[in-house]
């Protein structure tokens, strides 16, 4: 477990979070551009993915989806190489999209993409769908220790989160964030929500206190950092400090997150303002259609979530839940969708969610 | 590209990646020389610099040690060192960011600016002055390179981050110890120590242009080792002595197979050692005794190797062609010039300060598409006719010339006149790309037209990049979107929708 020095210890320094974001954008729309002028221009759609996947993920744009499809079919269309099919493979992955994705693999490896890219994202879709969790975590562990660099040990701290080692996974994040050498905060920014997670949400006995640390941590490398806002909100409203909670979702708003909206009108009607709070519940519900709507997948275990507290819709929500468990059956995905099951009163739902994932559940 | 990208350690924050480093005489007045380095490959209009790196160009005092096949640049230990940091932003009343920094002068002095301020700012004496902020990248590849076939520029119509340095030759560099320099840039990350270890010494730095890129990285080469994150952990003008074996062989070999892409031998073994030892010593030789003009790059390194006295200040200019010539002297030791497919960067360097062009304005995209039911070959055969007249709203086409450059002349329903140039076809490949030359409120216009097989039918991409011009950047694209898909949309009734 983290040691208070660590914790006390600023971390690396980085560039600032409003500049880097800035420049983030900046970067993405240059590559646009020059995708725009000839999309096969080397590297160029494959830096578009990059930069629209950082956007989504630190900044909760939430048009990237749309956006990378709009990419991924224009590339397509204009590029018979192995580049193609890479590049739909990652974009059906950010979209959950994990069957289509290891079909994009299958046709890039008929084309004679490099061997290692096509691993590496088979690596991905086999641990978000919790399968073959032996061999993905020798592979991780093999590329961390080979490269011992931060894109490979955050991934195998959140495998071994995923695998309820989290002292282990604790340790790895550590390492991750203490020995990158780089100036952006994106990397550290994500390290440390990462632990925050994992001492707020993952560990078997949480830590608030300490979860809070490591969210506040990721705000400071990165302001506009939408989901850690919401998890430190989260934190925040579990102690009774509404005011501080809105103050922190407030500025996140403009990213159009639903789950900003929700955990918003939480906050507004536990300070009694019950008119604000449902007009808050209303956009929550609103986005989450919407997303829905355009990327079931993607978004189905979020939307569970929601619909299985404020948004007040059971029966929705074990849908979803149910959704999200076929998609990718992992640990995480069972037991949420167990927990709605035993919510909504279907025990027997519940138990055959188990006994269907049995098989394919992490060990 | 020059240094654009290098790294797996640079690719890390864009505003810490050197993209290249300029050494010339002030086209404005001879005695002053101007250092110049540029960071954030593609910039977009709102790049800022990092507020944690410091940006640093060096310069030492340099003495040939050696000539011919024993060609050696000697560097001075002492360094002429111009630092710049910038702040986090601020924001004026409408809200627009900006961003102050600060450039730490040789002697100690310190020189407010403000980034993207055209005019910079200059020491009360005069004797240094310096510009920050989006420039037009000055750096143009037109090849891929590693099978040297002609492509248009790849960096057309990029920016990226410029900070330049204009000073007083003679009170400056004091040019009375020789005239002779070397010039290096740098990217320095703050130099705390972590819990796990100390900070890195630099994420970037760069010497001559494509050292990491094309030379360390030969692109030509296969099944190597990247060695760039090695080479960027070095310390300029003191390669660590053990791993300099391991640089010089890789230079060798990246020098014998530069040799070798066009199929002819033109470099001696000895001569490429030679050679090797040189570009392994990396830094911009420049001599403010002597001109440098667009075409002295690299010219005091060959003719010292030559074993003749060089004429030229060597240096790098804006406008210098630097990867032709390099792409020369190594592919046939300049036996025959090599020009890629472009013949400058998007804009020409300029005369007065701070001497790159303004950045480029973002290019309006307008994008269409049909599928149809009949195959590639049959909807090429209408609409790949540059001089066809199958568009709706044409009345008459004419072409003047033939082949790469023609003209087409359209006279539109409404009565316009609109002159077109072809700049490109690919019978095969189904595609071709013109340029708007007069009848459109436009600047910068390429078009590009592709059919391309999909299932039993095929789909065509039409798309078109431009600045409006006398007109809103809305107007045009709905005209260019509404000349597009109505031209699309005729195709359906002769070729059938694909299902």
């Amino acid at each position: 477990m983290t040691s208070v020095a660590e914790v006390e210890h600023p971390g690396p320094a980085a560039t600032d979070g409003e500049i880097a974001a800035i420049n983030l954008e900046s970067a993405c729309r240059g590559a646009w551009a020059r995708f725009a002028q000839d999309p096969r221009l080397p590297g160029v759609a494959e830096e578009i993915v990059d930069s629209e996947r950082l956007a989504s993920q630190f900044l909760g744009d939430l048009d990237v989806l749309d956006r990378l499809d709009l990419l991924a079919s224009k590339f397509a269309r204009a590029d018979d190489s192995s580049r193609a099919p890479l590049v739909q493979a990652e974009v059906a992955s950010a979209a959950h999209r994990f069957d289509d994705a290891r079909g994009y693999l299958a046709r890039a490896a008929r084309t004679g993409a490099p061997r290692e890219a096509i691993e590496r994202q088979a690596l991905a879709i086999d641990q978000a769908c919790g399968v073959e969790l032996d061999a993905v975590l020798a592979a991780r562990r093999g590329f961390a220790k080979a490269s011992g660099r931060l894109e490979d040990l955050v991934p195998l701290g959140a495998l071994l989160a995923d695998l309820e080692r989290f002292a282990e996974a604790d340790t790895v994040y550590r390492r991750a964030l203490f020995s990158y050498d780089d100036v952006s905060p994106f990397p550290l920014a994500w390290v440390c929500f990462q632990l925050g997670m994992l001492w707020g949400e993952l560990a078997a006995v949480p830590d608030p206190a300490l979860a809070a640390i490591w969210y506040r941590r990721a705000i400071d490398y990165l302001p506009g950092y939408v989901k850690a806002r919401v998890h430190l909100a989260e934190i925040y409203a579990s102690q009774d400090r509404m005011g501080d909670a809105e103050a922190l979702l407030l500025p996140a708003l403009s990213s159009r997150d639903p789950e900003v909206n929700w955990r918003l009108a939480d906050v507004l009607i536990a300070q009694g303002r019950f008119e604000e709070g449902e007009r808050q519940l209303d956009a929550a519900r609103s986005g989450f259609d919407q997303l829905l709507g355009r990327h079931l997948l993607a978004f189905a275990d979020h939307a569970a979530e929601f619909y299985a507290g404020s948004g007040n819709d059971r029966r929705r929500a074990l849908e979803l839940a149910r959704t999200s468990v076929a998609n990718h059956p992992t640990r995480r995905a069972v037991k949420q969708a167990q927990a709605i099951a035993v919510i909504g009163g279907e025990a027997a739902a519940a138990s055959g969610l188990h006994e269907a994932c049995g098989a394919g559940m992490p060990v | 590209m020059s240094d654009h990208v290098d790294g797996p350690r640079s690719i890390g924050d864009p505003a810490a990646d050197i993209t290249d480093l300029f050494a010339f005489t002030s086209p404005e007045n001879p005695a002053r020389t101007v250092l110049a380095m540029d960071v954030f490959p593609s910039a977009g209009e709102d790049a800022m610099f990092s507020n944690i790196i410091d940006y640093a160009i060096a310069v030492r005092h340099m003495t040939v040690a050696g000539v011919g096949n024993n060609a050696k640049f000697q560097p001075a230990d002492d360094e002429i060192r111009f630092s710049f940091r910038f702040e986090t932003l601020k924001h004026d009343a409408a809200g627009k960011a900006i961003q102050r920094g600060v450039c730490k002068l040789p002697d100690g002095r310190e020189l407010s600016l403000t980034v993207n301020e055209e005019n910079g700012t200059s020491t009360p004496e005069g004797d240094v002055r310096v510009f920050a902020g989006l420039r037009s990248d000055p750096f143009y590849l037109a090849w891929d390179i590693a099978i040297l076939k002609k492509l248009p520029n790849l960096l057309q119509h990029t920016n990226v981050l410029c900070i330049v340095v204009e000073c007083d030759t003679r009170r400056v560099l004091d040019p009375a110890k020789g005239s002779l320099f070397g010039a290096i840039a740098e990217t320095v990350p703050p130099q705390k120590r972590g819990l796990l270890g100390p900070a890195i010494s630099r994420i970037d730095w760069i010497g001559r242009p494509e050292q990491t890129n094309m030379r360390l990285n030969n692109p030509a080469m296969s099944e190597i080792t990247d060695l760039r994150d090695l080479w960027n952990q070095q310390t300029p003008f003191a390669i660590s002595k053990v791993l300099q074996p391991l640089f010089l062989q890789r230079l060798k070999d990246s020098i014998a197979t530069w040799d070798m892409l066009d199929g002819k031998a033109d470099w001696m073994p000895e001569a490429i050692a030679a050679t090797a030892n040189v570009l392994l010593d990396d830094f911009l030789l420049f001599d403010v005794a002597k001109p440098i003009n667009d075409k002295s790059h690299l010219e005091i390194e060959k003719s010292t190797l030559s074993g003749r006295p060089y004429q030229t200040g060597g240096g790098r200019t804006v406008d210098a062609n630097s990867i032709d010539i390099l792409l020369t002297w190594l592919v046939n030791n300049d036996r025959e010039f090599l020009l890629g497919g472009a013949t400058g960067a998007t804009k020409p360097g300029m005369n007065v300060f701070p001497y790159f062009a303004t950045p480029n304005t973002e290019l309006q995209t307008v994008s269409e598409s049909v599928e149809l039911a009949a195959t590639p070959d049959d909807v090429w055969s209408l609409i790949g006719q540059f001089g066809g007249a199958w568009h709706p709203l044409n009345a008459r086409v004419s072409l003047t010339g033939a082949g790469i450059g023609q003209l087409r002349t359209i006279l539109t329903l409404d009565g316009q006149q609109i002159v077109e140039r072809l700049e490109a076809v690919d019978e095969a490949k189904r595609f071709l790309r013109y340029s708007n030359i007069a009848g459109m409120a436009v600047s910068h216009y390429t078009s590009t037209l592709e059919v391309k097989p999909k299932g039993s039918g095929s789909v065509v991409d039409w798309r078109a990049q431009f600045l409006a011009a006398n007109a809103t950047d809305r107007a045009m694209k709905v005209r260019v979107s509404t000349l597009f898909k109505t031209g699309l949309e005729s195709l359906k009734p002769r070729f059938g929708v694909a299902k």
